[in-house]
């Protein structure tokens, strides 16, 4: 799993640490970290497929409209979706930090 | 997630397929001769799709997408039209043409062309429902 910036700590060791207010991960379950590291791959691999799909109809080497259609389409929601779960984290961070210690 | 999207998408290359095919019946309406020269009539054409499409990324496209299984060559799509002196025309100065009727070649070029469109909308309401369920996230 790529983490370029090394910024979140993994939130599980074999899933026995404990996290915030005594929860506990269940055994086997991915980390945070990891379902959104592996998101940004996939949504990051489906933009590449959509410009590679795009330079190919433009340079001719592919006729078919629909497959870079679909391709941008894929890309466009993926993007979106990772947004819209970025914007919920920032929006959860900065409530967290609203609260007076 | 994006199953209803390979489907429709497959849906829109089969239409277009079928208008290829639609066309090319079209633009050999008159066709006597084969490339070498030979005479040999042009055989009408027409498209046979069959369920899934075994190009499709998601598991739902490959079941439920379409595909063009095959292109049929139609063995018997001659007709005789009477031609005098024609080079081709038998002693009785008949032709063999390709049996092709424009109006219908038309009418099948327009539900085509119908079928590409409903499918264009099938695929913007699933895109339309992507992004509503979007919005309740955000």
């Amino acid at each position: 799993m790529s983490d370029p910036l090394g910024l979140i700590r993994s939130a599980t060791s074999g899933g026995s640490s404990p996290l915030a207010g005594g929860a506990r991960l269940a055994p086997g379950a991915p980390s945070f970290k990891d379902v959104l590291l592996q998101n940004i791959d996939e949504v990051n691999k489906l933009q590449q497929d959509a410009t590679r799909a795009v330079e190919d109809l433009q340079a001719g080497r592919r006729n078919d409209v629909e497959g870079v259609m679909l391709a941008t389409a894929k890309a466009d929601t993926a993007f979106k979706a990772l947004q819209a779960v970025r914007n919920r984290v920032m929006e959860a961070y900065d409530e967290i930090k609203q609260i007076r210690v | 997630m994006y199953g209803s999207l390979d489907i429709s998408v497959s849906g829109l290359i089969a239409q277009r397929t079928r208008m290829q095919v639609i066309a090319a019946n079209i633009a050999n309406i008159n066709t006597l001769e084969d490339a070498q020269g030979n005479y040999s009539p042009y055989l009408r054409r027409s498209v046979m799709f069959a369920p899934g499409d075994p190009a499709a990324k998601s598991p739902q496209g490959r079941e439920m997408g379409v595909q063009v299984e095959q292109i049929k060559i139609e063995s018997e799509a001659l007709t005789r039209r009477l031609m005098p002196g024609h080079p081709y025309a038998d002693k009785d100065g008949y032709v063999m043409v390709p049996d092709i009727n424009p109006v219908v070649e038309q009418l099948n070029a327009m539900e085509a062309s119908r079928a590409y469109e409903a499918n264009i909308a099938a695929a913007e309401a699933a895109k339309a429902m992507m992004s509503q369920a979007l919005r309740l996230l955000a």
